[in-house]
């Protein structure tokens, strides 16, 4: 985790996760009609927007899931939308999928072991384990369990912890709040703000927007697969224009207290 | 009345160790289900092909039995992993389990059977071969004498399976290959080189194969259509264990092994091989998912 922090200097100033105009989609049918993103080292930037806007398939065609029909990704600094995911994964970009993407056939352990498959220091892995229990007690007592009988927030506090099992120098969490009760859903962004501090860099895909703006640094509105609106997070939270097409007022009173 | 039981014991015996030998490719046919989605038709030629490479090796090369068996092996993962590479990836890529390139998959898995018999009929000719291993007396068991072959095929079989079960229970490569089994797309985002990890299933999957090709060469011989009636056999095993399930897979070879052998003795020796769907047809009419299948595989 110390490393991204390291070569912070070194790099200078360019983003993390650099997109320009990237098209994509699934057979004939496109979905991404051109989106430019940027993400700062460091930093979580939110991706907010409905259902079928073309958020999941923007983190697809991100971790190499889906062709890049045209445009550019750059992952720090280099261009990464020709590779394979697993060699993304071992530039460092890690994608935390939903919840129910967890093995449930496996082990707790055995699913954390997996998110380091691509390495191979096995000190480093352990430490690592012990660190993402920390991060989530719940899950080191259930270590041995089969993920299939862990509950909704437990299986996403796993997929979670199985990105950073993989050491990443950014996560992309794709609904990391879904289907969860808000108590929950107050403990996961609290996570995600302790991971933004060990200086992993995060794009966040979120249905619940004000959650995510308070979390965020930057935020990007997408909608029919087109960037509609971006800017400080702060920012947009006072939008008139975000807080009529998204603002629900659900969990929005118990937030403040995970950012302050 | 009075019943023989040491008779009884014996065709239990037997029925184990060729049962063995059925489990171990529906092992191969399972992991291949389990990890492509693809049912292949084309493992009976693999089997004997296996069975060829052993004999080749055996005989004419002049390795030792055990070396036989593990280059016999190592050629049929090799065979095994061209053809995924070269003709079933193709269309795989499309999609995979019961769609339409499921359905091509099918179809080409049966070609390929034909292709691969052909090919062996070019190479080796019609003629049964004899497949000799001299591994002297039988052991002894009371009344019952069981070749050594059959001992060795047993001992080996089960080693096999124990050893697949160690790769993919405690190796690091083993939790990928079950990874990529329940889910190839996450299989991806943990770093995983899926395309390598599909070669390694179908080449192992074809050693499998190989293995029991090489054993049961000495009980029997070696002849190019061999291959047609193992695929039956072990398909019914692999159905009767529950499709896609590795224990049930060599359950379920145990239980037709056991079955053809008894009613090959009580019923009729000259119907020996409709047993085996005798109990598939039993089997599916009680659990219709098989003794260790799940109801509904669920794919996210």
């Amino acid at each position: 985790m110390t490393e991204a922090n390291e070569t912070d200097g070194a790099r200078g100033s360019t983003p993390m996760l650099s997109i320009r105009g990237v098209t994509t989609g699934y057979g004939k049918i496109q979905i991404l009609h051109g989106v430019d993103l940027t993400v700062q080292r460091g930093q979580i930037a939110a991706l907010l927007g409905g259902n079928g806007t073309g958020k999941s398939t923007l983190l697809k065609a991100l971790s190499g899931l889906l062709p890049v029909w045209d445009g550019v990704v750059e992952f720090d600094g280099e261009p990464i939308h020709q590779l394979r995911p697993d060699q993304i994964v071992r530039r460092g970009l890690v994608q935390v999928t939903q919840g129910k993407d967890a093995y449930p056939a496996m082990t707790v352990e055995e699913n954390l072991k997996l998110g380091a498959f691509t390495r191979s220091d096995r000190k480093g892995v352990a430490d690592d384990l012990e660190r993402v229990f920390t991060f989530f007690p719940r899950l080191k007592e259930r270590r041995n369990q089969l993920s299939a009988t862990l509950s909704g927030g437990e299986v996403q506090m796993l997929v979670i912890g199985r990105g950073l099992m993989a050491r990443p120098k950014m996560i992309m969490l794709d609904e990391p709040s879904a289907a969860l009760a808000p108590k929950v859903v107050l403990s996961i962004f609290a996570t995600v703000n302790q991971i933004r501090a060990t200086g992993v860099s995060v794009l966040m895909v979120e249905q619940n927007v004000r959650m995510a703006l308070l979390l965020a640094e930057y935020a990007y509105i997408i909608r029919d697969g087109k960037i509609l609106i971006k800017g400080e997070a702060r920012d947009l939270i006072k939008d008139p224009n975000v807080k009529l097409s998204f603002l629900g007022g659900t969990v929005a009173d118990t937030s403040r207290e995970i950012v302050a | 009345m009075d019943f023989d039981f040491s008779s009884l014991f014996a065709f239990i015996l037997f029925g184990l160790t060729i049962g063995v030998v059925y489990g171990i490719v529906a092992l191969g046919i399972s992991l291949i289900y389990s990890g492509l989605d693809i049912v292949h038709f084309a493992h009976g030629e693999i089997y004997m092909f296996g069975a060829f490479f052993g004999l080749v090796f055996s005989e004419q090369v002049g390795v030792p039995y055990p070396l036989a068996l593990l280059s016999a092996m190592i050629c049929a993962g090799v065979l095994g992993i061209v053809i995924e590479r070269v003709f079933y990836r193709r269309l795989t890529r499309a999609g995979g389990g019961y769609t339409v390139a499921g359905m091509g998959m099918i179809i080409c898995g049966f070609g390929m059977s034909v292709v691969l018999q052909n090919i062996a009929f070019l190479i080796w000719g019609a003629d049964a071969e004899p497949f000799h291993v001299d591994l002297g007396e039988p052991y002894q068991f009371g009344d019952i004498s069981l070749p050594k072959s059959y001992a060795l095929t047993a001992v080996m079989a089960l080693f096999l399976m124990a050893a697949l079960h160690f790769f993919l229970v405690r190796t690091k490569l083993g939790l990928a290959v079950r990874a990529v089994a329940h889910n190839k797309d996450i299989a991806f985002l943990m770093g995983i080189n899926v395309p390598l990890m599909i070669s390694l299933i179908f080449g192992l999957a074809c050693a499998l194969a190989a293995a029991a090709g090489t054993l049961i060469g000495p009980m029997q011989s070696v002849q190019v259509e061999m291959g047609y009636l193992m695929l039956m056999k072990a398909f019914a095993a692999a159905v009767v264990g529950g499709f896609g399930s590795l224990p049930g897979a060599i359950v379920g070879g145990l239980l037709v092994g056991i079955f053809e052998n008894l009613g090959a003795a009580y019923i009729s020796p000259s119907h020996k091989d409709i047993y085996a769907f005798l109990l598939l047809i039993l089997v599916l009419m009680i659990k219709p998912s098989g003794l260790f299948g799940v109801e509904a595989r669920v794919k996210a």
